[in-house]
């Protein structure tokens, strides 16, 4: 048993530190206070691209992919929750592949690869990819989808409306997850990659956010989007089954416990704050004070654990539904705790508006609704644990 | 690199204990309470196993074991009978001070008469927990609990330091609200000559921490037990047509009890990694043992609970889940003493970045 961070880890996380203090957490504020995303023609962005970021894995065509290293996953958490600490929203809008890239990788076929990912490898300016699954009826049910769409000859035709979805405007390609057969449940479900521009792609919404500004999440439809068949990810052949919703779940599994290190970093920073607030202002000196702050702490090192077993898991190639899931149940209301705990002692401060931790407490919440609520995590646990029917 | 992996030589150990928990202590856990010890035959499959020496130095016939290895092991002897776990330690967590503060010569000159007498045990008792002075080189006053009947040894810890006593305190023999298979007692102090005195503050805060985390894996055992046989038990108790876990209130209960039981695990196993890596450990042992009791405090009412009227009645063991937990979570200081500690450290540390990864792990 090992929990030592090596050297290497340690290098990541520090330059990850200094940039997002000298770059995330200004792009944060500033987007907060516009009340808006951050423009796609913003500075960050282009900085992001010159620090060598925003481009694909995907070793390009013929290349065989490198076997993935010992450790990956936790180092992907770790820095995860340490960009989170500077700001969770910027880190999301982040130009890149992005959440669809793993299902893309795992499925695509290889001129899906060169025709979607190839664009990422040496981008010429700041591109976007996303991944729709969540629609106004169905959130974190996902199997619940009324995406629909039918075969017409060499194309397919999407009918449907997606919300919530993170950079969907400004993406160059959404992977559109959809159904040919609502009746049938998940083992209907299909990926469809539709290229910005595509006809009847539209209707986009940028949402306005309680928090996390600096992303967009936007709401759009499909009305008769006629797409080349060669867009469905993988093909046919890869559809047999459940194959389609396991598509869609892969990616979840691998995403709790990325939201959960998110939410582990927004945690700190209130936890942060808040010592400092209370230090300038004479308030460590009482006990009620301290043990709330301690169990802050401890909580929020309880949850990097549990995020930390779930992606230890995952490096070794071993099941984490349960550890994945409790990691993002916990983290998140932990972090929604040492959020309200910083508000409360900011007292009346926190009241106008204008603090950080006000600002963290906005941004917390969703850590608890994205990828699956605190519920449906509980109830995915439950389903391990004690059976419970679906 | 982080490795949660138990490695060959612990999980070894851990399998061990499991056998010896649920072969021998688990059956046997009514008998056990009632008769305030374990049974003969146990203590000799249990000396027989090994474990008996956990931590000792190798050089006093130990295994020289560290605090991960102690902390699996009372694990899975507490998710057998927290009691008898006590019971058949002689030392107990008695031995941190002994070996931190006194070194082996304290251990070979204290401890090591009362390994030779079978059944003798150790107590240890934290200051705060207890009405005792010192004049001169004799203490008096009282103890209001310790878990065994008739201890040889009594050691004291402090913020300073500590002390150790053999004769000069009478033990009245309480019923005791857990551990009853350790057995308990109060002890009133008349002038006992004080066998050993120490000062050392950063060994007694690494005492304090050992036995910290050696008080928090029984109670970590414990809650797993509760949480393991009421999870069982809520799968096949059917009401209002099907197994009662499937009401989603339930469901949701036993969830929270898994994960709040699978992060004091970690904290515990991180604290003691950290202890035996050479790191102070001292404020991650404070945080696991506040962790863990916090939690035992719904949790073993949580188990009560799930098993309706039949928890409240001794033929199932969630009643004695309850009241053992509660038992162990006031040991050692309780919670509070660790809460303000872990505090202090928390608020002694300049922000900003309290808790960066590479700072913590």
């Amino acid at each position: 048993m090992d929990f030592t961070i090596d050297a290497k880890m340690r290098d990541r996380l520090s330059e990850a530190r200094a940039w997002g203090r000298e770059q995330i957490r200004p792009a944060g504020l500033e987007a907060d206070r516009m009340g808006a995303p951050l423009p796609v023609d913003h500075p960050y962005f282009e900085a992001f691209l010159a620090r060598g970021d925003g481009r694909t894995r995907w070793p390009g065509p013929g290349v065989k992919p490198d076997r993935p290293r010992p450790g990956l996953v936790v180092l992907s958490l770790l820095l995860a929750e340490e960009t989170a600490y500077w700001d969770r929203g910027v880190i999301v809008a982040g130009p890149g592949p992005g959440l669809p890239e793993p299902n893309v990788l795992a499925m695509g076929t290889e001129e899906q690869k060169q025709r979607f990912l190839g664009p990422f490898r040496e981008p010429d300016r700041p591109r976007w990819a996303c991944f729709a699954m969540t629609e106004p009826g169905a959130g974190s049910d996902a199997a619940a989808i009324r995406t629909h769409a039918r075969k017409d000859g060499d194309h397919w035709i999407l009918n449907g409306a997606k919300c919530f979805i993170g950079n969907a405007s400004r993406a160059d390609w959404i992977l559109v997850q959809a159904t040919i057969d609502p009746s049938k449940g998940r083992e209907a479900q299909r990926a469809f990659f539709v290229e910005r521009g595509t006809p009847g792609l539209g209707g986009f919404k940028i949402e306005k956010k309680m928090g996390l500004k600096a992303y967009e999440s936007t709401s759009f439809s499909l009305q008769d989007c006629r797409i080349p068949a060669a867009n469905l990810l993988g093909g046919e052949a890869r559809y047999e089954q459940r194959a389609g919703f396991k598509t869609a779940m892969r990616t979840f599994n691998a995403g709790r416990p990325i939201i959960a290190a998110n939410a582990v970093g927004i945690g700190r920073a209130a936890l942060d704050e808040a010592l400092a607030f209370a230090r300038e202002h004479d308030l460590l000196g009482d006990a009620r004070v301290r043990d709330r702050l301690e169990a802050c702490a401890r909580r929020l090192r309880l949850a990097r654990l549990v995020c930390l077993k779930a992606g230890w898991l995952a490096d070794r190639g071993r099941a984490n539904i349960v550890e994945a899931s409790m990691s993002k149940a916990l983290a998140a209301g932990v972090a929604q705790q040492a959020t309200s705990l910083g508000m409360e002692l900011l007292g009346t401060v926190g009241a106008r508006g204008d603090h950080l931790i006000e600002k963290l407490y906005r941004d917390a919440k969703a850590m608890d609704i994205v990828e699956g609520t605190g519920q449906i995590q509980r109830v995915i646990i439950a389903r391990q644990l004690v059976g419970l029917p679906r | 690199m982080i490795d949660l992996e138990l490695g060959d030589e612990l999980a070894l150990l851990v399998d061990t204990a499991r056998s010896f928990a649920q072969e021998q202590l688990a059956p046997h856990f009514r008998a056990a309470e009632a008769a305030r010890e374990v049974a003969a035959p146990v203590r000799a499959a249990f000396a027989q196993i090994g474990l008996a020496a956990l931590e000792l130095p190798e050089s006093l016939g130990g295994a020289g074991l560290g605090p991960l290895a102690r902390a699996l092991v009372n694990e899975e002897l507490a998710a057998g009978d927290p009691g008898a776990a006590l019971a058949l330690d002689p030392l107990g967590p008695a031995l941190y001070p002994l070996l931190e503060l006194g070194g082996e010569d304290a251990l070979a000159r204290l401890a090591a008469p009362l390994l030779a007498d079978e059944g003798g045990r150790a107590v240890l008792v934290c200051a705060e927990d207890a009405q005792l002075r010192i004049d001169g080189e004799r203490v008096s006053g009282s103890v209001p609990w310790v878990p065994a009947d008739r201890p040889r040894l009594l050691v004291v810890l402090t913020a300073e330091g500590g002390y150790a006593l053999v004769e000069g305190f009478e033990a009245e023999v309480l019923r005791g609200a857990g551990l009853r298979a350790a057995g308990a007692a109060a002890l009133r102090l008349e002038h006992a000559p004080l066998a050993a005195r120490w000062h050392d503050p950063r060994a007694a805060a690494r005492a304090r921490a050992r036995a910290r985390l050696y008080a928090a894996s029984l109670l970590l055992g414990v809650l797993r037990f509760g949480a393991e046989f009421s999870r069982g038990y809520a799968q096949e108790r059917v009401a209002f047509g099907r197994p009662i876990g499937h009401h989603q209130g339930l469901a949701f209960l036993i969830t929270d009890m898994h994960i709040a039981v699978e992060g004091a695990r970690l904290l515990i196993h991180e604290a003691a990694w950290r202890a035996e890596a050479g790191d102070d450990f001292a404020p991650a042992a404070a945080s696991a043992w506040v962790e863990t009791v916090d939690v035992s405090g719904w949790i073993g009412p949580a188990c009560v609970q799930i098993l309706g009227g039949h928890g409240f009645m001794q033929d199932y063991p969630m009643e004695k889940v309850m009241r053992e937990a509660r038992a162990l979570g006031l040991w050692l200081g309780g919670a509070d003493a660790a809460r303000e500690e872990a505090g202090r450290d928390l608020c002694d540390t300049r922000p900003p970045l309290a808790l960066s990864p590479g700072g913590l792990l």
